[in-house]
């Protein structure tokens, strides 16, 4: 669809460029984001440069907007969609060169529970913010938990509840991991309605999330602790 | 710097245009209109019931009279054939008499606002909100709670003028307690006239500010007293002293309406206990008998005068004799009075009343119990639909927005459901498996912003955002509300000429009564 207004992506500067893809990411715009990946890395922009600059701080003001109510479920939706097709592209990219990655997480709603449409979102906006999400869908057992840790390593276990009666499971996971000798290794990041902060600290899980952007946040300081540990370290 | 790239299904730049729409009012409100009920109204009491409602109603005006403190009006009523007591001014009323003349009053009629869109149907189906009336006091969260000005009047009139779900300005919303008393009608007028678009109230007390308003609102249409007469413009609330009597002043302002074919609303005062007989049954039994006795003096007057018939009839607490509103019995009376206007073929009106002392939870309660008998009942003209607080001594700037939430969520839901191939989304149940979500189905991407009714001051976030927000409660937040609408206000446009003219009215009827006062 032709018109006056339409914007060449390819023949911005890649100060607009990135600018424009903020907009196209907001604007749940999955070809444009494609295209715009595309010519960055054709321009020579580093594949870790082209996530962080372009798609992660585009997400970061979408996950704003979102906190503070200005956005619809469907349009972080459209955005998310949008900035995974920019990963896809992206991710064998920055394996290849080493890059730091965002961060790996399993997520899953625990056993006895099938209510996920919560979960569901976590993992959207997880992946929204460039983060790898491995999610197990519904009623996992600990042996679940437990295979899916060993098979893909991840930075961040992530568990869900609805109901009372099966939020108590929660701490038969991280049981699990303690008696494996693993827990200190991995982040472990609980939500759902019935839940709250002290909760959280009495099954020993490292924070409570309350909702989908508070996940994000949650789990992008706790990366940007385990980078600066390595740093230091 | 946005897209405008058209490729995908929801147009690029829309960021700046949503944010654009935030900033303009930052408050979401459904167009102006009526609201229609599509509901048949609850008929409460049986025939037989309702008989007797009346027959002791009638019993009333034939045995004990109703006392009218006007000479006038009992000359009307001994030319009609009723039984005059002159030394008592009781006037005794023949029940077939009172049938005859009462139905001569129209079912439905029209009220002609100076913006022709503004223009209400008042009958029917419909139902018609107008703000608060007559309270001395305002109040709000910043101020406390003051006697009333009139910077605080324009700012209700303000503040209802950018409500779509009220109809109507209404009259005095607070008094302006800083004006002279004998003039300050002049100012009210003006004020709605100037500051709205929409009909409003005369002040019914005595013959003179019944005229100026006539006078005011036929220079703000640009018509004549004929045309008014044929078009009504006004309406005025005549109470009776209940029990059993109406007052000289009250009687001067119905006659000036009359003559001039302008709609009174005849409100009898009959709170059970007090003014009234402590039974429901006895109150509108009494409610009844005055308000037809009443609407007989206007038909008699003036036949096929459009009336309008209120009902106002509550208890009161009878520890300290304090009015109680939104109560079972309030709620109960509302609807049989509907029940009683339709069967005399008048339009009815009731109020959204609470007897509460601050916009809390009592006052939400009281009010929503009150919305609904309005509802219920039919009632065509929802008197202190807004702001109303204290059993009429308060108007809150508060109340007002969370009465408007109330009324906005009411004729959302009374609006017609969509019944279409497209909105029984068949395709979007086809669409999602089983277990999965509709956020992203393609039906939901092409509804999701219009989708729901959008809430004035309702907040959904869990409990840490809210918290985090500061924890403002329903209150608070209406506070805010008020406050943003107040700052958007656009005068609505009106002919310079005839502001000058009605400026030029009100200095000269200042003047007149500055050298002979009031009559």
């Amino acid at each position: 669809m032709a018109g006056s207004d339409d914007i060449v992506l390819a023949d911005l500067s890649d100060q607009d460029l990135v600018q424009q893809m903020h907009d196209d990411l907001y604007d749940g715009l999955k070809e444009e984001i494609v295209e715009g990946v595309n010519i960055l890395l054709k321009r020579g922009w580093t594949p870790y440069k082209t996530l962080t600059e372009a798609l992660v701080e585009g997400m970061r003001i979408v996950g704003i907007d979102f906190r503070d109510g200005i956005l619809f479920v469907p349009e972080v939706l459209m955005s998310a969609n949008a900035m995974k097709a920019g990963m896809a592209i992206l991710r064998p990219l920055l394996v290849e060169t080493g890059a730091p990655q965002v961060g790996k997480m399993v997520i899953g709603t625990v056993k006895g529970d099938i209510h996920d449409i919560g979960k569901n979102l976590v993992t959207m906006m997880m992946e929204g913010a460039g983060f790898e999400v491995i999610d197990l869908g519904i009623n996992n057992a600990v042996e679940k938990y437990l295979d899916a840790i060993a098979e893909h390593q991840p930075d961040i276990v992530g568990m869900s509840a609805l109901l009372t009666t099966t939020m108590p499971y929660m701490k038969v996971v991280i049981d699990a991991l303690k008696e494996k000798g693993i827990r200190d290794d991995i982040v472990v990041l609980v939500g759902g309605a019935p839940l709250n902060e002290d909760f959280a600290k009495a099954i020993g899980a490292d924070a409570y999330c309350r909702d989908a952007a508070v996940a994000v946040e949650t789990a992008k300081s706790y990366m940007m602790r385990k980078h600066n540990q390595r740093v230091a370290g | 710097m946005t897209g405008g790239r058209g490729t995908a299904e929801r147009g690029a730049g829309e960021r700046r245009t949503r944010r654009k729409a935030e900033a303009s009012t930052g408050v979401p409100q459904p167009p102006w209109g009526p609201i229609r009920n599509p509901m048949p109204p609850l008929e409460l009491l049986d025939e037989d019931g309702l008989r007797r409602i009346d027959d002791t109603a009638l019993r009333v005006l034939e045995e004990l009279g109703i006392e009218f403190l006007n000479d006038a009006a009992l000359d009307v009523f001994e030319k009609a054939g009723c039984r005059v007591d002159r030394s008592t001014k009781l006037v005794r009323f023949e029940r077939g008499m009172v049938r005859e003349t009462v139905a001569r009053a129209p079912r439905t009629f029209r009220l002609h606002a100076r913006n022709p869109e503004r223009t209400l149907v008042i009958g029917d189906n419909t139902i018609n909100v107008g703000p608060v009336g007559s309270p001395p006091n305002v109040s709000d969260l910043d101020r406390g709670r003051r006697p009333g000005t009139f910077a605080d009047l324009t700012n209700l009139i303000k503040l209802n003028q950018m409500l779509t779900c009220v109809h109507h300005s209404g009259g005095t919303l607070v008094e302006a307690l800083d004006l002279p008393a004998d003039s300050r009608h002049l100012d009210l007028y003006r004020a709605h006239t100037f500051l709205s678009d929409r009909c409003f109230i005369g002040r019914g007390i005595g013959r003179e500010r019944i005229l100026d308003a006539i006078e005011v609102i036929c220079i703000a249409r640009g018509i004549t007293r004929e045309q008014l007469m044929a078009e009504p413009s006004l309406f005025t609330v005549i109470n009776v002293n209940s029990p059993r009597r109406v007052d000289r002043e009250m009687i001067g302002g119905l006659m000036a309406m009359t003559e001039h074919g302008q709609p009174c609303i005849v409100t009898p005062f009959t709170l059970a206990g007090a003014m009234s007989p402590v039974t429901i049954a006895g109150a509108l039994a009494q409610q009844t008998a005055e308000g037809l006795a009443v609407i007989t003096l206007i038909q008699l007057l003036r036949p096929g005068t459009p009336v309008m018939f209120g009902g106002f009839t509550s208890n009161v607490d009878m520890k300290s004799g304090a009015p109680a509103f939104g109560t079972p019995e309030y709620v109960r009376a509302t609807i049989i009075g509907g029940q009683i206007a339709r069967r005399w073929g008048l339009p009815y009106r009731s109020s959204n009343v609470n007897a509460s002392n601050c916009v809390d939870a009592q006052s939400t309660h009281e009010s929503a119990m009150s919305v609904w008998a309005c509802i219920m009942s039919h009632t065509h003209f929802m008197h202190h639909g807004t702001g109303w607080l204290e059993g009429g001594l308060v108007a809150s700037f508060e109340k007002v927005i969370v009465d408007a939430e109330i009324l906005h969520s009411m004729r959302a839901w009374l609006s017609p459901l969509d019944l279409s191939d497209d909105a029984l989304a068949f395709e979007a149940l086809k669409e999602v498996p089983p277990g999965g979500h509709f956020f992203g189905a393609t039906h939901t991407m092409a509804r999701y912003e219009h989708a729901f009714h959008t809430h004035l001051i309702a907040d959904w976030r869990n409990f840490q955002s809210w918290q985090e927000a500061g924890s403002l409660t329903a209150t608070q937040r209406a506070n805010v509300v008020w406050k943003k609408l107040l700052e958007s206000y656009v005068e609505p446009p009106l002919d310079p000429a005839r502001k000058e003219a009605i400026d030029a009215y009100v200095a000269r009827r200042k003047s007149e009564i500055g050298q002979r006062g009031i009559l």
